[in-house]
């Protein structure tokens, strides 16, 4: 109950010297008004990309999406935004294919396995990844990851599996697609697991208890019970893990190289929505070249919300499914 | 004794020692997954030990950058920390007083629907990335005027707004009714109540949200990029002129060929690192520390 | 003593707050106020950075200026310069009819000579390479793709060159150089003038893209056997070798100063927008490096800092030249030189 509901609950028994006082009001108004700022504020930032946005939304329309071309030769120009979108998709969804399961052993680990003084120090370490700058991972994919990559793992990955046309010829500069993923994996593992690993702390004991009961191993009663009873809550946590990379501009522009094209080939380099705005947007020379750029970062905007909301409806969803469940082992 | 013994063939028992085997190697999985998260975090901030010693002196923090330099003369990126202590500590200012309040109406006066519908908009606001913010925050404070340090304030402190008004309405929920109650009871006006007996029991949480929140901007470079980045190699505390600061300068000196950039480019990593994990860490302790002294009333 | 209440405690943190706040903002004030230079911002250009940069001491104690740049590339010098956020812009690519426009008001003004060298890094092979345009144009098309390829050693008689795999370093962001470098390319190879083009940003066939002229010194640091383009100063600093560039008259030329000086005697006489034009010389400039360009300023003709900036870009065209022979920047031609001064005065409040 509120604050609010109590006093109203007040005034209804009024006693002497029970008024609307001028403070109550005023902190009302003025707390009122911050909160209708913020809404506000959210509303400005959606009207103010797409008003920059416009000429180009304008001149190529919903076309732009899929456009595969950025020529910025004056005279030549034209700007689409399919080859950045194929990029985020690329790198998100591999950062994400990389970072689940490892996030799930996280979790599980930090649950069921540690022993009680691991688990503290653990968990702080791994919340810790979460908290490392992005320009310093950015900084370390560059000068450390990079060299060790190419000189490495591509020539390895690509002389074993060369076949796939996803390990096609391995970069040159250490620059890539593949780094550009392993960075963005990084910063993904930390979202991904602190909320799997809560998740996993909710789920009933006597759930647990009684699969083990009935005599299942532990990895049974993990795949038997908790995953299905967090499955509303893993996916949204891999939705918002899936949100974060692709947000990601400043690390995945240090790493990735750059390029205007659609291959499947991970070790070469690319752009995404965000890397692209990140480095052309300081240079950009035409009006038309600029408006194409926050058009990427409208498509980047909408993209974002989206995932957000989608997050945000499917943890409603299973709260609410799982306050029946409680409800009904009453 | 054999498993077949009793009560004749039983499927789960024979099947026990496979099993057994599949779960010890999940189990394995999970001290490996585990083991790889502490190995990355190990590695990278080995990494930026390692490589930030050559530079890590005093000159880091009160020589100015000297770009293309012929001679040997000491330099650093005073400029960068004051820019940066400058803008978070601004950004701080702007969105601290806006998030409480935020927080105090969603909690003290919102109707539900009200609460869940701006907290929606927060959720929103936390999940835009901060380069679009810096799109926003340059269409409209850069176009026409010129980049500023205050500009890249306000676009850090869009970023840390949903963060301290999270933490803030957390801890308010924590606040227990009865003081409420016992407070309205005796005649005490409502925002009386709210400010002086809600709001003092909630500083800790709030101190906890603020701290996570400037741990979290100081290392925000986007946004910066596209409003404080023309800027000079003098140490300036005006934030009416654009200001370096560190994150951007670690972006820039990253991509440079000269050795010598990258050890200052580490070494600023570096501290930036330290400085972030401290205030992580101590906003993790604080945070414990006020739930266990709330929650054990 | 009596513990404060809590309103008096939140009140005295809030005082306090607000004391910390006016001493933050009166020092600020108070730094301005000793700040007695005066603030002259630019950006663009990574072309001509090196020399920028030593110019902001020198200045400093003649004048008092506190001269600030921003090496980010030409185009979004342009663009800064556009937009009115810094008082001057540095652009190695002349602006165009609609970039003139579009910054209202705006002259260019050549300011420095400079050569684009193409520097390589090539491990084992101490001898200066020859190339030549055609060859160059094919490389940057990805036409050709290792260091003994038969196009390349034909250049190089007697040099035992690596089978080693070309990459292609390149400009990611908009670049005077890339311009520079593509005009080149273009006027030599009439494959490259159809397929892609002069630019200050295009679409490269193949290759990885590092951000200014740093970056792209940094990509060909890090990759044995990689080839790129970058303001001659950029090779120096991070030894980088470079190539000796055939030019019209047949002889292989090194972006040095004497190749700069006898390319820019290629065109005296700057255009009505000041733009010189020095890419691919005539073959009567027997010594000419064909890939050397001027590089210039773009200041608004009406500025509030009009005679700060005049003194200053005077003192850029004069005294400012004596700093760029050491870097690899030739002195302004007299001709050139006395068009910069009457374009200078024109500047106005």
């Amino acid at each position: 109950m509120s604050t609010a509901e109590l006093s109203a609950e007040a005034t209804r028994r009024p006693f002497t010297g029970r008024r609307v006082r001028f403070g109550d009001v005023a902190l009302q108004v003025v707390a009122g008004a911050a909160a209708l700022g913020v809404t506000v504020l959210v509303g400005l930032i959606i009207w103010k990309v797409f008003e920059q946005a416009w000429p180009a939304i304008q001149k190529y329309g919903l076309g732009f999406v899929t456009t595969v071309a950025w020529n910025p030769v004056l005279g030549h120009e034209v700007y689409g935004a399919g080859s950045f979108l194929f990029g985020t998709m690329i790198t998100s969804f591999g950062a994400l294919l990389l970072a689940a399961p490892l996030s799930m052993g996280i979790a599980l680990f930090l649950t069921e396995l540690a022993p009680n003084v691991l688990k503290g120090p653990v968990t702080a370490l791994v919340e810790t990844l979460a908290a490392i700058p992005s320009v310093v991972l950015g900084l370390w994919g560059i000068l450390v990851l990079g060299p060790v990559l190419r000189t490495t793992i591509e020539p390895w990955l690509h002389s074993a599996f060369g076949f796939i046309p996803l390990f096609g010829e391995p970069s040159t500069a250490g620059a890539s697609i593949f780094t550009a993923i392993i960075v963005l994996t990084i910063m993904v593992l930390p979202i991904v697991s602190s909320i799997s690993r809560e998740l996993f702390l909710g789920v009933p004991h006597d759930l647990k208890e009684g699969a083990l009961a009935l005599g299942t191993t532990r990895w049974e009663m993990v795949r038997g019970v908790m995953f299905p009873y967090a499955r509303g809550g893993i996916a949204a946590a891999l939705i918002l893990g899936f949100g974060r990379a692709i947000g990601e501009a400043i690390a995945v522009t240090q790493v990735i190289g750059g390029g205007v094209f659609i291959h499947w080939n991970l070790f070469s380099g690319g752009d995404t929505l965000g890397s692209k705005i990140a480095a052309s947007y300081q240079g950009s020379t035409t009006k038309l070249q600029t408006a194409s750029l926050i058009y990427l970062g409208a498509i980047l905007l909408v993209f974002s919300l989206l995932v957000n909301l989608l997050a945000q409806w499917i943890v409603r969803r299973s709260a609410k499914k799982h306050g029946i469940t409680r409800g009904g082992h009453a | 004794m054999s498993a077949q013994s009793l009560t004749g063939p039983n499927p789960r028992l024979d099947r026990l020692p496979r099993r057994k085997a599949v779960n010890r190697i999940m189990e394995l999985l999970a001290w490996l997954a585990a083991a790889i998260a502490v190995g990355i975090l190990v590695v990278v901030v080995v990494s930026v030990f390692r490589h930030a010693l050559p530079a890590l002196n005093l000159d880091l923090l009160t020589k100015d950058p000297i770009p293309f330099s012929l001679t040997n003369a000491p330099q650093g990126l005073a400029n960068a920390f004051v820019g940066t202590i400058v803008i978070v500590g601004i950004a701080t200012l702007m969105a601290l007083p806006v998030g409480i309040l935020v927080a105090i109406y969603l909690n003290e006066f919102a109707p539900a629907s009200i609460r869940n519908g701006v907290t929606l908009v927060l959720d929103i606001l936390n999940g835009v990335p901060a380069i679009v913010i810096g799109i926003f925050v340059f269409g409209l404070f850069v176009v026409g005027h010129g980049q500023s340090g205050l500009a890249g304030a306000f676009a850090l402190a869009c970023l840390m707004l949903p963060l301290v008004s999270r933490s803030t309405m957390e801890i308010l929920a924590l606040v227990p009714n009865s003081l409420r109650e016992a407070s309205l009871g005796l005649g005490v006006p409502q925002w009386r109540t709210t400010l002086s007996i809600v709001l003092p029991q909630a500083t800790g949480g709030i101190l906890t949200g603020t701290v996570l929140a400037v741990a979290r901007v100081a290392g925000e470079t986007a946004p910066l990029l596209f409003v404080s980045s023309f800027v000079g190699t003098q140490t300036e505390w005006n934030p009416i002129h654009a200001l370096q600061t560190v994150p951007v300068a670690i972006f820039e000196l990253s991509e440079s060929p000269d050795p010598a950039d990258h050890a200052r480019a580490w070494a600023a990593a570096l501290v930036l690192l330290l400085f972030i994990l401290f205030t992580s860490l101590a906003a993790r302790w604080l945070a414990n520390r006020n739930r266990s002294k709330l929650t054990a009333r | 003593m009596r513990k404060l209440g809590p309103s008096t405690r939140i009140l005295a943190l809030v005082a306090l707050a607000g004391a910390v706040a006016a001493v933050a903002v009166s020092a600020a004030g108070a730094s301005t106020n000793r700040h007695t230079a005066t603030t002259i911002t630019g950006a663009g250009s990574t072309f001509v950075q090196p020399l920028v940069s030593q110019w902001i001491s020198p200045l400093g104690s003649a004048y008092g200026y506190e001269l600030q740049y921003s090496g980010v590339g030409s185009g979004a010098g342009i663009a800064a310069i556009t937009a009115r956020t810094v008082d001057f812009g540095a652009s190695d690519a002349p602006l165009s009819t609609d970039q003139f426009s579009a910054c209202n008001g705006c002259e260019q003004i050549p300011w420095a000579l400079g050569a684009t060298s193409v520097l390589y890094n090539l491990p084992g092979v101490k001898n200066l390479l020859h190339m030549d345009g055609p060859t160059l144009a094919k490389i940057f098309m990805g036409q050709i793709t290792a260091w003994n390829d038969p196009a390349i050693t034909k250049l190089n008689p007697g040099v035992s060159l690596p089978s080693t795999k070309i990459s292609i370093a390149h400009r990611s962001d908009n670049s005077g150089t890339t311009f520079n470098f593509t005009d080149y390319l273009s006027s030599v190879s009439p494959a490259w003038n159809s397929q892609i083009g002069r630019g200050v940003a295009v679409n490269w066939p193949v290759g990885s893209g590092g951000k200014g002229s740093s970056g792209v010194a940094a990509l060909v640091s890090q990759t044995p056997g990689s080839i790129g383009y970058a303001d001659v100063f950029y090779a120096i600093h991070n030894h980088l070798s470079y190539f000796a560039v055939k030019n019209s008259s047949g002889k292989f030329a090194t972006p040095g100063l004497r190749g700069m000086l006898s390319a820019a005697q290629s065109d005296q006489k700057p255009a009505a927008d000041n733009s010189l034009s020095i890419v691919n010389p005539p073959k009567k400039f027997a010594n000419a490096y064909p890939i050397s360009t001027f590089t210039y300023v773009i200041v608004p003709l009406q500025s509030s800092k009009a005679p700060d900036l005049k003194k200053f870009l005077f003192w850029a065209v004069t005294k400012g030249q004596t700093y760029g022979p050491k870097l690899l920047f030739a002195p302004l031609p007299k001709t050139v030189l006395v068009v910069a001064e009457k374009a200078i005065a024109k500047i106005h409040s």
